[in-house]
């Protein structure tokens, strides 16, 4: 807990510090430290968490932890628009990544299609357009209420991460222990809904290589038949969405100020 | 295998929250809002994946199929209006479209 405190603190001081600041630029020895000692902080947090009811690859997810969370930093601190793009691509693969560790295989080939794919395209092709001058804009290398904006998001971030420990460990956090005889056997949900054989079963059940290899197949089932009427409406919001887009940017500017 | 993946997905919202406040520049503050829906796709999956009671169930992962639907429509939705707004002021800076804003 102790050391989860500390990493919300630091990341909240480093993220105030990156933030582009006008003409003063970031001490970058000091924000390089901080960076380095906050994903050191955070890979210690996610070992020494109780592992879960299965573990499947836990260097591999917390790897994949530290490089998004790098990665989200850099989208929110870049001064520029093309480089926060693309490091938005680096955190969606990232989350693909993520997302393949929990099985979800066609989730994460969706995400790296939809969003590296379309979305980002669509918001480069747009910062292109909209950035014609050579150099910094000067309302890209301003923060606007940088250390209110970190003390809300941090506040926020402390409340979120304290409640999401405290439901994990429950007052005593030596079961948490990586070389504790209880490590094994640890579970990161309360003790009163310890897993019983069953629903390890069940768990495992999962993990199964199907008809489809992966949950792809029953993913695709579970959709047309339990979620049949949202997935024809979700066609028809992406649809309006689309003519909606069509309309609104073609739109004259008759009687608006010119454009520049 | 819950409780750090619903750690960085926390992380990964409030960082958004962070830069949806902090930035100036209305692309930058559209991709933030992405950048909200990323750690919220990785809660629900992991959700689904490893639920609190019962056995784990793939509607975490339809919920987050219908997200990315909802995310497309979004984004294709503010980034005409950013088009527009840049056609209207041509300035990119949140802070040109005060008038919006109570004096």
């Amino acid at each position: 807990m102790l050391l989860l405190t500390l990493l919300v603190v630091v990341g909240g001081i480093g993220l105030y510090m990156a933030l582009p600041r006008g003409r003063t630029a970031p001490a970058r020895g000091v924000l390089a430290l901080l960076a380095v000692a906050a994903a050191a902080m955070l890979v210690a947090i996610l070992i020494n968490l109780p592992s879960g009811i299965v573990t499947p690859a836990r260097p591999t997810m917390v790897a994949l932890s530290v490089l998004a969370l790098l990665a989200a930093v850099r989208v929110v601190t870049h001064s520029r628009p093309v480089y926060s793009a693309l490091y938005f691509v680096l955190l969606v693969l990232a989350n693909a990544g993520l997302l393949l560790l929990m099985q979800a295989e066609f989730l994460a080939t969706g995400l790296v299609i939809i969003y590296a794919g379309a979305i980002l395209v669509t918001y480069i092709f747009v910062i292109m357009l909209a950035q014609q001058t050579s150099g910094k804009a000067p309302y890209d290398t301003e923060a606007r209420e940088p250390l209110l904006g970190c003390l809300a998001g941090f506040v926020l971030l402390a409340v979120l991460a304290g409640g999401i420990y405290g439901t994990a460990v429950p007052g005593e956090l030596k079961r948490a222990g990586p070389g504790g005889p209880l490590a094994a056997e640890a579970i990161d949900v309360r003790p009163d809904l310890a897993p019983n054989a069953a629903l390890l079963s069940d768990v495992n059940r999962l993990s199964e290589p199907g008809p489809g290899h992966g949950t792809t197949e029953r993913l695709g089932t579970h959709l047309l038949t339990s979620y049949f009427l949202a997935m024809e409406l979700a066609g028809v919001l992406l649809l309006a969405a689309m003519v909606g887009a069509i309309a609104i940017a073609r739109r004259q500017l008759s009687g608006m100020e010119g454009a520049a | 295998m819950l409780i750090p993946l619903v750690l960085v997905g926390a992380a990964l919202f409030s960082l958004g929250l962070i830069g949806f406040v902090t930035r100036r520049n209305l692309i930058i503050i559209f991709l933030c809002t992405e950048l909200m829906f990323q750690g919220i796709v990785l809660n629900l999956a992991a959700f689904g994946r490893y639920p609190l009671s019962g056995p784990p169930s793939l509607d975490g992962q339809a919920f987050a199929i219908f997200l990315l639907a909802i995310a497309a429509a979004e984004a294709a939705l503010g980034l005409a209006l950013v088009v527009l707004l840049y056609r209207y002021r041509g300035t990119l800076d949140a802070n040109a479209y005060k008038v919006l804003k109570d004096s």
